[in-house]
């Protein structure tokens, strides 16, 4: 059998997760000969999607090796077996795929487009998040967010003050760019001085508008100059695919799918795949000509290749934003129908719903909940529960309390719907950004611009004649609808 | 004829073809996709992705093949392509004890791994090689060579592994079980549409129970985003393009 070592690789790619499976795809058309390996048995390292026993496994290694890994302090708790036969159960372990990225894309996102422009978009399915949902602690109910304009104009809970200076703020929010001396002065203080400042905001629409940026931190600490873009992105992405939403994630285990997908066409494109084989050890060395290897990696399976050029995933912990969250992945026997509802027409079937709770909206035992919590309820339609019962995913800014703020938010969204059902299983878990790709709630297109700046060094001078990830039909493809033998 | 009758629904059904290396897993979905055969064909890189549509009486499977490589080298891709496959072809050769072997192999990692409602094919390849070839195996009354013995022959009879064998493992393990020819076209597109009668009707629907979770194939169903806009998926139905 022809071994590793008796290829000389252009390039070595270490790690499956999205952003090197993204790499993996632009390089796929290139005819380099590519190595991707993974020092895990399953595709996706960061953003892997497991079954119930898969996610056992991960947290029994992530026990092993607390240091070296992004992820810490990982449990899985599971409510009693009952003896009462009616009383709803977990369902077997392959009929979940909990995943550990569940970003919202943003319709805006260059991402979707780069998986249309190389095609693998054929083999994705998208679903939309609906309805995004707030807590208001005084009332102790859930509001939905108004979606675009008409909503804001027949929403009752809103005067007609309030709704001036909204319609005012959203003008200004999406042509932000062109009106830097709006907020330009401010740009380093906090969204909610620049909104009751400048728009005359009340604390409760500070609120509001801050949730649309997803931050992880409380408008006081959320910067103008970070939360405008997103702002104008969530305004601005609503309608562009369809009536009702403005972000989608990808069925069958969020960017694990994404991911894989790419893998596949890496693949497909003569890509070399080896699972459970890691990096023991990068020898750089001089290298003769521009064709001789600049690496020499030990593999863990025992095997040394040569490569021109070596990518790997970096695990050196960020130092500036948030770098830390706490999540919680939760099960529930019951499909929350009413978050799903839509209300907009020719809206498709919404599969997540957002729910925030933002700062000091729960009771806590010792102490007070001071950033915010978000839960992305994920309905059966996205293929990661059985029908009849949803999958949350829960996240907090990691502190001491994150663990009880996150459990308070659950109950407290579980109160709030009717026929809520019951907590089947809940997997606790922080999460570390690595370097350079702060943690967020929806996909970052800077990651994408990483992987476009990675390929440009892969392909050198022939960037410049290629388009980074526009691809033909590949030929099945093509041949697809023109030589159909029906049998 | 088809084109006249009101559309028959129609839905995706993903397959990914595993199998030790040159048992002839390209060149089954070469003879059922174009219809033909190559004598050398080249051992497959990575993967390959092809479709084909396979008409049913009352509905059209259009499958999404993905054709893995069987080299060792490429052992750890199968996992991204059985991971949300609604059905799986197993093929070994006919000829060759060890691929058998292998192929129980896949089927094992395939019941432990893969979506819990997956469609498992067993299929031996190259019955052209026995003596047998002109019968097929789901119909061996065929008026075949008459002494079509198991075990060698001494009519180039390369057969080495036994229909009885691979077919008691295949219900033990209830795996749909055929003996095909890439290279003269027996019995491959039976296995083809076999598979497609197999996918639950309401795995199809996108109605699904617990158990058919993750094998419900992706049908148009209401929570679909288009991100092409409706231009496409017209030129989908019309072009080649
Ligand atoms: N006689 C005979 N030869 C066949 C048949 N099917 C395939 N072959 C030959 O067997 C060899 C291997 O066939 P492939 O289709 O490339 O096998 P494969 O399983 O795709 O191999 P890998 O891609 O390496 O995994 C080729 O030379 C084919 O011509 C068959 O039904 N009968
Ligand atoms: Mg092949």
């Amino acid at each position: 059998m022809e071994s590793l070592s008796d290829t000389r690789w252009d390039v070595v790619i270490s790690g499956t997760g999205l952003r090197h499976s993204l790499l993996a795809l632009a390089l796929s058309r290139s005819n380099k000969k590519i190595l991707h390996v993974d020092e895990n048995d399953y595709y996706g390292g960061p953003e892997a999607a497991f079954s119930l026993q898969e996610v056992d496994e991960w947290v029994e290694e992530l026990g092993k090796a607390p240091t070296s890994t992004l992820f810490r302090n990982a449990s899985i708790w599971k409510s009693e077996e009952e003896t009462s036969t009616d009383s709803p159960t977990l369902s077997f372990s392959r009929a979940y795929t909990l995943t550990l990225s569940p970003q919202i894309i943003y319709t805006k996102s260059k991402l979707l487009s780069r998986l249309v422009s190389s095609k693998v978009y054929r083999q994705l399915e998208f679903q939309a998040v609906g309805n995004w949902w707030i807590y208001n602690a005084e009332e102790a109910v859930l509001k939905r967010l108004p979606n675009g304009r008409e909503d804001i104009f027949q929403d009752k809970n809103i005067d007609n003050r309030a709704k001036r200076n909204l319609m005012k703020f959203l003008k200004f929010v999406v042509d932000y760019e062109n009106q830097t001396d709006v907020w330009e002065a401010q740009s380093e203080s906090g969204l909610d001085i620049f909104l009751s400042s400048k728009f005359n905001f009340p604390a409760h629409l500070q609120i509001v508008i801050t949730a649309l940026t997803l931050s992880l931190a409380p408008p006081s600490e959320t910067s103008v100059k970070w939360a405008l873009p997103r702002i104008a992105r969530h305004l601005t992405s609503i309608g562009l695919f369809g009536p009702g939403f403005g972000a989608v994630v990808p069925k069958w285990g969020g960017g694990a799918e994404i991911s894989q997908v790419a893998c596949r066409a890496g693949a497909v494109g003569g890509g070399v795949y080896v699972l459970g084989t890691g990096i023991e050890n990068v020898k750089v060395v001089e290298a003769e000509d521009t064709e001789s290897p600049a690496f020499h990696l030990a593999l863990s399976n025992g095997e040394a290749v040569g490569t021109k050029l070596y990518v790997h995933e970096a695990t050196d912990k960020d130092n500036g934003g948030i770098t830390t969250v706490s999540k919680a992945i939760s099960i529930i026997s019951s499909s929350v129908p009413s978050l799903f509802r839509s209300t907009v027409e020719g809206s498709p079937l919404a599969a997540v719903s957002v729910v925030v709770f933002p700062p000091m909206s729960l009771q806590i035992a010792d102490g007070i909940q001071s950033d915010p919590v978000y839960i992305m309820v994920h309905s059966s339609e996205t293929g990661e529960c059985p029908a009849g019962q949803s999958v949350l995913y829960s996240t907090t800014k990691s502190s001491s309390l994150s663990k009880i703020v996150l459990q308070a938010a659950l109950e407290s969204l579980m109160n709030r719907v009717p026929n809520q059902g019951k907590l089947l299983y809940t997997l606790y878990y922080e999460q570390t950004a690595p370097s350079g790709s702060p943690l967020d709630l929806s996909f970052d297109d800077q990651l994408l611009e990483q992987v476009e700046a990675q390929w440009r060094e892969v392909m050198a001078e022939k960037a410049n004649e290629e388009s980074f990830m526009q691809f033909e039909e590949r030929k099945g493809m093509e041949a697809e609808e023109e030589d159909d033998n029906d049998y | 004829m088809a084109e006249a009758t009101a559309p028959k629904p129609s839905s995706s059904v993903k397959l990914v073809l595993l199998g030790e290396a040159a048992v002839g897993k390209s060149s089954l979905v070469l003879r059922f996709v174009n219809n033909d055969f190559q004598e050398n064909k080249e051992p497959t890189i990575g993967a390959a992705f092809l479709t084909q549509k396979c008409n049913l009486p009352t509905r059209t499977i259009k499958f999404e093949i993905w054709d893995t490589a069987g080299q060792e080298r490429f052992a750890s891709l199968a996992p991204m392509y059985y991971r949300n496959a609604q059905s799986a072809l197993v093929v070994y050769d006919l000829t060759k004890p060890t691929s058998l072997v292998k192929a129980k192999h896949w089927v094992a990692e395939l019941q432990r791994q893969a979506s819990p409602g997956i469609v498992i094919a067993l299929v031996g390849n190259k019955l052209d090689l026995t003596n047998e070839s002109a019968s097929s195996s789901n119909n061996l009354g065929d008026d075949s060579e008459g002494d079509a013995t198991e075990g060698e022959a001494d009519d180039g009879d390369a057969r080495k592994v036994s229909t009885a064998e691979a077919k008691s493992y295949a219900e033990e393990e209830g795996l749909l079980f055929f003996e095909t020819s890439a290279k003269n076209g027996t019995n491959v597109s039976e296995v083809f549409t076999a598979i497609a009668n197999a996918i639950p009707e309401t795995s199809l629907k996108g109605a699904r129970g617990p158990g058919a979770t993750q094998a419900a194939s992706r049908t148009e169903d209401q929570s679909r985003v288009n991100l092409t806009g409706p231009r496409d998926s017209a030129a989908k139905d019309t072009c080649a393009c």
